[in-house]
């Protein structure tokens, strides 16, 4: 058990300087409250309930986002590999589209889908879609042609292909890519929240910094980065166990 | 092996299957209408748009005392960046009314936005202190807007009420606002960039101006009160619906402006009283002993054809130049008060 790394007494030594330069005076500003007192507000909203509640709505819109958006992007995969038409249609727009920054199209997405879930799910879904297309383009690529043709010479239908081959071939990629949508769907999810509408993380960020209520802004933000830290190891927890047989074969996500 | 792998495979979708619908749970659990469904299905739901400062305090009694409710409306708020992003959402059939400080309403109307008053919101008091206030570092020397030329002023937004009354106050002490660089920064920064010298001085609003002389107050110093001292008992904000749904709805109007005037009338019986500042605390999060030294705006039900020919005065002075209607049209029968 390597409990102790050098990187995790590096964070202990950043958030020891937060105290120290807050208590200390080096930033002297109510927007830079000591650790400890973010710690307070913390704790104090979470026993409240209201945090652990912002928090639950938070992601569950992004899962809700995120599981549209995989499915989304891996059909749409799967039409590019199948259709060379559909690709060379739809190609370009997909390639011009995706560079997109989301917040920029949170106006236009408000005007159509209005304020509410509907708005904030679309947005984590629109963040997942991309990259698990690009990853199902690339793993379609990738997937062995001596598999599929074996299963073609034994008489396995298509559509059989696909869940026996295919898809499992590709799993692999479509993890890597919704690993990525993972970290960028939560960023887009607060910022939809801090947008418009009072619902989840982003909103309690937002109102906290107007009341000028640094300690409770800042408690938002280290919940943010604790999510976003947890998530990411789940995620390879889960990864690890759904296709462990891909590592098991010497390659490393 | 492969077999094995899918079995794993299926356990764990079932497994996430099985999670988000908890998350789901979670979800509905949380939605904040769940509770009064059965009651609400009588009720008119109404979103409205505001923004968490003080001059929204009427609406907010309104719904604690249940003024709204007894008119068979249920309000939902909603809070967005102000006017300029409320109003969107107006036009979008968003929100049924929106809380939009006058200059972004005016902009709208002007581009052909069928843009109502409803009710008055908000407007200047007589004398000093004011909502907004004019700051400063200590020690620099500007005690107006002569001293401001060629130097950066904040505002939280360009072309909005707080930048159009910080530009009369340049010109009302002898400065010249086109010589004047406008900075947007948003009112929770305000003090620390200038405190920090990013900017020289800035318009910040009440309960900004007080937080900031708590935590700078010894660097930083109030030197003007930009509605006051130019336009004093001026125009501020507004609730504003649009044309078309005031005619076909008239009567939910008539009722959401009764219920909003009772909040108005509770409010203003309460000036200066704890229970008031309690109310602001509690939906605005702003520390209750900040409150205390607050100024706070005063409240109007109604909405003047005279505080309007006014403002557009004041913004064809400043540059907002076009052709606006006549004020008389925009005011629904509501803010006719």
């Amino acid at each position: 058990m390597r409990r102790f790394t050098s990187g995790f007494w590096l964070i202990l030594a950043l958030l020891a300087l937060w105290e120290v330069s807050a208590r200390a005076g080096w930033v002297d500003s109510p927007n830079w409250p000591p650790l400890t007192h973010v710690l307070a507000a913390l704790l104090r909203d979470t026993a409240s309930g209201e945090i652990p509640m912002l928090v639950g709505s938070t992601l569950a819109r992004m899962f809700a986002g995120l599981a549209g958006g995989t499915v989304a992007g891996v059909a749409m995969g799967l039409l590019f590999g199948a259709s060379p038409l559909a690709a060379r249609v739809l190609g370009p727009t997909v390639e011009l589209v995706r560079p997109i920054p989301i917040p920029a199209i949170i106006p236009p997405l408000v005007l159509f889908l209005g304020l509410d879930n509907g708005m904030k799910i679309s947005i984590a879904a629109i963040t997942a879609f991309f990259p698990v297309l690009t990853n199902t383009a690339q793993g379609l690529r990738a997937v062995e042609a001596d598999q599929l043709a074996m299963a073609r010479t034994f008489g396995v239908p298509a559509w059989r292909r696909l869940f026996l081959v295919t898809l499992p071939a590709i799993l692999p990629y479509v993890l890597a890519g919704l690993r990525v949508a993972l970290a960028l769907a939560l960023v887009t999810t607060v910022v939809a929240e801090m947008i418009a509408g009072e619902q989840g993380v982003g909103h309690y960020l937002v109102l906290m910094q107007f009341a000028g209520r640094a300690e409770e802004m800042y408690a938002a933000v280290l919940v943010l980065a604790a999510l976003g830290y947890a998530l990411n190891r789940g995620f390879l927890w889960l990864e690890r166990r759904l296709i462990g047989w891909f590592f098991a074969t010497g390659r490393d996500g | 092996m492969r077999r094995l792998a899918r079995t794993d495979l299926l356990k764990e979708t079932a497994s996430m299957i099985r999670l988000t619908r908890r998350t789901a749970i979670v979800a509905t659990l949380t939605a904040p209408l769940a509770a009064p469904a059965l009651r609400a299905q009588s009720l008119t739901r109404m979103r409205v748009s505001v923004i968490p400062v003080l001059d929204v305090a009427p609406l907010h009694a309104a719904i604690a005392q249940g003024y709204f409710r007894a008119e068979g409306i249920e309000i939902d708020t909603s809070t967005t960046a102000g006017g300029a992003t409320g109003l969107p959402g107006l036009v979008a059939g968003q929100f049924r009314a929106v809380f939009s400080n006058g200059v972004s309403t005016m902009l709208g109307i002007r581009e052909g936005l069928e843009f109502r008053f409803i009710s008055g919101a908000s407007r200047g008091t007589q004398q000093a202190p004011d909502i907004l206030a004019v700051l400063t570092r200590k020690g620099s020397g500007i005690r107006t807007g002569k001293e401001l030329e060629g130097k950066r002023l904040a505002s939280n937004t360009r072309n909005n009420i707080v930048w159009l009354r910080g530009m009369a106050w340049v010109e009302k002490t002898g400065g010249d606002w086109r010589k004047v660089t406008t900075v947007e920064v948003p009112f929770p920064q305000m003090a620390d960039a200038l405190a920090g010298g990013q900017v020289d001085a800035c318009i910040s609003s009440e309960p900004f101006v007080t937080a900031a002389l708590e935590s700078h107050g010894d660097r930083i110093e109030r030197i003007g009160w930009p509605i006051s001292e130019t336009a004093p008992g001026g125009t501020n904000a507004h609730y504003v619906g649009i044309a078309p749904d005031l005619e076909r709805n008239g009567e939910v109007f008539d009722r959401f402006a009764r219920g909003l005037h009772k909040g108005v009338d509770w409010v203003n019986e309460r000036l200066g009283r704890p229970e008031l500042l309690e109310l602001i605390s509690g939906f605005s999060r702003v520390p209750l002993e900040r409150m205390r030294s607050v100024a706070l705006p005063a409240y109007p039900k109604g909405v003047t054809p005279a505080e309007i020919d006014d403002l557009v005065a004041t913004m064809q002075r400043y540059g907002l130049t076009g052709r606006y209607p006549a004020s008389a049209g925009l005011i629904h029968r509501t803010a006719q008060v």
